[in-house]
């Protein structure tokens, strides 16, 4: 982000990223006020997960500051927890807003702000279109594999804990009769999304 | 009385006494419970970012097949029975998006099934009558209810309970014979599926409820997710170690708490063996 921005043309030359946002989520950014209520009641950021706070999304697709909103950690890591929607006293759903330009940015291919997001994502849908239901031990070894610092993350949470955990995990994949239907789904979406 | 049952991978997986204690607790009250053939996974933490049509035609999957069988649906896990409540939201709040929900799953959906978390559920029983249904009253027990976000937010959806300072379950305990604990991070979010993600943020995240439960003197945590309780019970050590504190209180389902003291054994529903935290000492405290 630069340090200096003339607002007025930002605004002006920009502006249509906070229309398209409203397409897309029903949601008008533009009634932010900038009270910044949602970033105090954010947990997520208030626990340094974020790199910008949710008030200052909200200003920047406002400003049309698409490319950098993009490319933020904090469209990534978001947990939808709600906690902003339900407190903003403009009737904003945030967290929906932040649902939908994640869905922009993995449209266009942009997930550097916090890859190892998109990488979990990808895994879990690919785990239920194959499958059907989550396939848990897969998916955990599949994630180790991918994402990059996380291999030896979990290894404090102690060996009681993990024989627990190893313990009540079933190592084979869900079983279902027709393990096809996540597939199916997805793909229909697919076709009926693309008409438009 | 018959509901359809919507498990969810997490009570089909790792967290089956969350399954067990659920399916006890429906017995010793007289509810039968159709479990939807072949349902598959509601998509939860990712669909709903891979695009707003299919985070809704996932779930509207296994929706559609208690809706045919004219049933309404019981859905424990948080995240699943969220995810059905935005399709029934949606198919109510626009005819098109029914249209393409339909398209999608290759069934006609209408939206008539009403879905119930297992909160709402019980505590529709009536506080009453679920003291008449204990035999093995939690005397003396201190318990810090634990919400999390799902449930209660965003309250246009999801209205379970009062969005910042829930009750219900806090009733169901007292209800049960035990002590309510009245603490602040009843709705505070434990970090849900940012644990696969990023595993420090989170620890940080459940610390903070960890930290207040056991400040408010809780004996035990009682949660309604999966997600919550795996984020809370399985990071105990993880929180110490990061923090150097020495949290050791038990994370549990609340229907554990509700099934034992209808008296169900808890072996039968994974009370003993179900968790990570040590139970040994919360199952002293209540035998």
């Amino acid at each position: 982000m630069s340090s200096m921005l003339n607002l007025s043309a930002q605004q002006r030359e920009h502006g249509d990223f906070a229309d398209r946002v409203f397409e897309e989520s029903g949601v008008d950014v533009r009634k932010c006020y900038q009270c910044g209520k949602c970033s105090a009641g954010c947990s997520v950021h208030i626990c340094g997960g974020m790199d910008v706070s949710p008030n200052r999304i909200m200003r920047m697709v406002q400003l049309g500051m698409e490319d950098e909103v993009l490319r933020t950690r904090t469209i990534w890591a978001c947990v939808l927890c709600s906690t902003c929607t339900a407190r903003c006293p403009r009737d904003i759903d945030i967290a929906r807003v932040m649902d939908t330009i994640r869905i922009m940015a993995k449209k266009r291919g942009i997930t550097e702000g916090f890859n190892n997001a998109n990488v979990f994502h990808d895994i879990f849908m690919n785990s239920i279109i194959k499958y059907g239901r989550v396939y848990e031990a897969g998916l955990f070894v599949a994630l180790k594999l991918k994402q990059s610092g996380t291999m030896f993350a979990d290894l404090p949470i102690g060996i009681p804990a993990m024989i627990s955990a190893a313990f009540r995990m079933p190592k084979l994949p869900p079983k279902m009769k027709n393990s096809d239907q996540v597939r199916k789904v997805v793909e229909n979406c697919k076709k009926i999304e693309g008409e438009n | 009385m018959r509901y359809a049952y919507y498990p969810g991978c997490s009570l089909h997986s790792m967290e089956t006494s969350y399954d067990r204690s659920v399916k006890a607790v429906c017995k010793h009250l007289g509810v039968e419970l159709w479990e939807i053939p072949d349902w598959v996974c509601c998509g939860a933490s990712s669909g709903h970012s891979m695009g707003h049509l299919v985070g809704l035609a996932i779930p509207a999957k296994s929706l559609v097949k208690a809706e045919k069988e004219g049933l309404d649906v019981l859905a424990p896990c948080a995240a699943c029975w969220q995810r059905m409540v935005w399709v029934n939201h949606e198919i109510n709040s626009s005819p098109e998006m029914k249209d393409k929900i339909s398209r999608a799953i290759e069934e006609e959906i209408n939206g008539t099934s009403k879905i119930f978390s297992i909160i709402d559920f019980l505590a529709a029983f009536g506080m009453d009558k679920l003291a008449q249904a204990v035999k093995k009253p939690l005397k003396g027990l201190k318990v810090a209810s634990y919400y999390g976000c799902y449930y209660v937010k965003p309250p246009k959806v999801a209205h379970v309970d009062d969005p910042e300072n829930p009750h219900l379950m806090d009733d169901m305990m007292k209800a049960l014979g035990a002590e309510a604990v009245d603490w602040p991070f009843k709705t505070e979010c434990c970090g849900a599926s940012m644990i696969f993600q990023d595993v420090d943020t989170t620890v940080s995240m459940s610390k903070k409820i960890v930290e207040m439960a056991y400040k408010a003197g809780a004996d035990v945590i009682v949660t309604a997710c999966p997600v919550c309780e795996m984020n809370l019970d399985m990071r105990m050590e993880q929180i110490n170690k990061k923090f150097k504190t020495n949290y050791k209180i038990p994370v549990v389902y609340f229907t554990e708490l509700m099934a034992y003291a209808m008296g169900s054994v808890p072996q039968e529903i994974g009370l003993d063996s179900g968790h990570c935290t040590d139970t040994q000492l919360l199952l002293a405290k209540i035998s």
